[in-house]
């Protein structure tokens, strides 16, 4: 975690300052910080069987993610990347290993963990407030949350104007862009205050720019909340712009092969990546998915 | 738990300051005058829409009236005024040859579908909700669905009369075997379209698997559900005016065939644009039912 530190190039005290500064106006108050919980996967494996066929989707999966960092799992198709984001998230059971969040194994979905997926999954029959608030209902049914409307109302407004999305609380989803939508859903699962966000391959369907938009947005959302992020994608660019750290995945059967250091500076900018420092870093990544061990996962 | 707070509302969001129309606040306003202009112009073309679609039917009406005077035969095209007439007349007086007045045809018809309808759709989205929750029933029912869904429910007509007798009890049923398959088939496509993921979402959200599986999975086939109930409502009412004409001593289809036994050929097209209208209305009820369950159709 030391050499984390270091790599992250700002210490936690030079980003708070710099988030007071570009933070909430005077007389608001001041943001609490986020924590981050620990994720730690030991030797993580899960094998499918189907109609009497095994698959090993993925094997032997180590790694350790501090509290507030965030993490890429970069790979191509069927290298386990998926598979692993949601044996963590608690959508499936590994048969090898234990995974354990915040030094609890994990047993199940649980709002502990948000999840976003390659589409926003909203929900279309909800407003965009609808859609916000159908974690706290949803937790409200279930006992584990005792806030009444008015309360979660003054909830859904503010994390809308931190999303950007104040005038559109009475939108559908169709109504919405797609940038808006993932604001949207990222807005719904921040909402339950999880310390661990998983994100699978979250902005892989968008266009260029709009991606590029979100980024900013995710950089900025995760430089002031600090939660544990895992990120899934395929896209080498994207997870060296976003992560501490790369974990590249891949091989047979397929595991992490390599863990990477993303060396550059925090807070980071879009525009980072013309820098020299960036297109080392993408080197050594790419480097490292050429390699024998990774490639031999088609 | 991570514990932090969001800004409240009239603080500023993150991307204050940064360029691109998905950031800021200035461009916030811009988008949800954007929102607002699209809904406008929804709302306008569906005004439009309308007017065009009454503009038809007026044509239709128009172009039926000037034939009917051109041909100058009542029994062979009665005009629209001698149509009204008939109709407004047996409304509420008994028709000689059958005794009863309009409406309470109408009543019997309507009776017959809604009874069966409700029976048919309650049974063919439970028998949908089962094969879609479990495999082994769904390969159970699935053949049975198979085998009856292409065959059209008049075949059933006499067999019923053998088993049921010539009360209600056979024109119920008959609808309701209309119902079933489609009702089943409907439901358990309308089910398995919800994506695993949009359950898991809910799950990761905080709700227990039994909220998920109410406010999420079955809250998401709804529309599709809602459109097999439109798509059985028009067979039902092929159905019962069928059956009525065969086998009944009320309803529309009987005062419809008595009209055409003694040459009233207006009472005939009264009764044929009653049908009309009772269905349209129906449908529009579904399909208002179909506009709250899925926003997006709001057009």
């Amino acid at each position: 975690m030391a050499a984390n530190a270091v790599a992250r190039g700002t210490g936690p005290s030079a980003t708070r300052a710099g988030r007071v500064a570009d933070g909430p106006q005077p007389g608001t108050p001041e943001w609490l910080p986020a924590e981050g919980a620990h994720v730690v996967l030991d030797s993580v494996g899960k094998t499918f069987r189907r109609a009497g066929r095994r698959t090993v989707a993925v094997s032997g999966a180590s790694l350790q993610v501090g509290a507030g960092e965030f993490v890429c799992l970069l790979g191509p198709s069927g290298c386990g990347k998926s598979t692993l984001l949601r044996i963590i998230a608690g959508a499936l059971e590994c048969d090898e290993g234990s995974v354990t969040v915040g030094g609890r194994p994990v047993a199940g979905p649980a709002p502990d963990r948000g999840m976003l997926f390659q589409t926003p999954m909203l929900f279309p029959w909800l407003t965009t407030r609808k859609n916000v608030l159908f974690g706290p209902k949803a937790q409200r049914a279930a006992g584990t949350d005792e806030r009444d409307d008015p309360e979660l109302d003054a909830e859904a407004d503010a994390i809308l104007a931190t999303v950007g999305l104040s005038g559109f609380s009475d939108a559908f989803p169709h109504e919405l862009s797609g940038g808006m939508q993932h604001r949207a859903a990222f807005a719904r699962a921040m909402v339950t205050r999880p310390s661990v966000l998983l994100m699978d391959e979250p902005f892989g369907a968008l266009d260029a720019i709009t991606r590029t938009r979100l980024h900013e947005f995710l950089l900025r959302m995760w430089e002031r909340y600090r939660i544990t992020i895992l990120f899934v994608t395929h896209d080498l660019e994207e997870a060296v712009m976003l992560g501490d750290r790369v974990a590249v995945m891949g091989g047979r059967p397929p595991g992490i092969r390599e863990v990477i250091d993303v060396p550059l500076r925090r807070p980071r900018q879009v525009a980072d990546a013309d820098t020299e420092e960036f297109l080392a870093v993408k080197r050594r990544v790419r480097a490292a998915l050429s390699a024998p061990s990774v490639q031999r996962s088609e | 738990m991570a514990d932090w707070r969001f800004a409240p509302p009239g603080a500023t969001g993150v991307l204050d300051g940064q360029a691109g129309p998905d950031a800021g606040t200035s461009d916030e306003m811009a988008e949800r005058a954007e929102l607002l202009a699209h809904r406008w112009a929804v709302r306008r073309d569906r005004a439009r829409r309308l007017a065009i679609g009454a503009a038809g039917l007026i044509g239709l009406l128009a172009a039926w009236q000037v034939a009917a005077v051109i041909l100058g035969d009542e029994v062979a095209l009665p005009s629209v005024s001698q149509t009204v007439a008939q109709f407004v007349h047996y409304l509420g007086r008994p028709y000689p040859a059958q005794g009863k007045p309009l409406w309470f045809d109408l009543y019997i018809s309507l009776r017959r579908i809604l009874i069966g309808f409700v029976a048919g759709v309650t049974i063919g989205v439970a028998a949908g909700a089962a094969m879609s929750a479990s495999r082994v029933i769904r390969h159970l029912i699935d053949p049975v669905i198979e085998v009856i869904r292409p065959l059209p429910p008049l075949a059933f007509i006499p067999l019923f009369i053998v088993w049921l007798g010539i009360g209600e009890l056979p024109k119920e049923v008959l609808i309701i075997v209309g119902v079933i398959p489609v009702m089943a088939i409907t439901t358990v496509a309308a089910l398995d379209e919800v994506p695993e993921d949009l359950r898991l979402c809910a799950r990761t959200l905080g709700a227990t698997s039994r909220y998920a599986l109410l406010h999420v999975q079955i809250r998401s086939a709804l529309p599709g559900i809602l459109t097999g109930m439109r798509i059985c409502m028009a067979g039902a009412w092929s159905s019962i005016v069928a059956v009525e004409l065969l086998a009944a001593t009320s309803g529309l289809g009987f005062l419809i065939m008595q009209a055409g036994d003694y040459l009233n050929t207006a009472l005939v097209f009264a009764g044929i644009i009653t049908i009309a209208l009772a269905g349209l209305i129906l449908d529009a009820g579904l399909r208002g039912l179909l506009t709250l369950a899925d926003p997006s159709r709001r057009r």
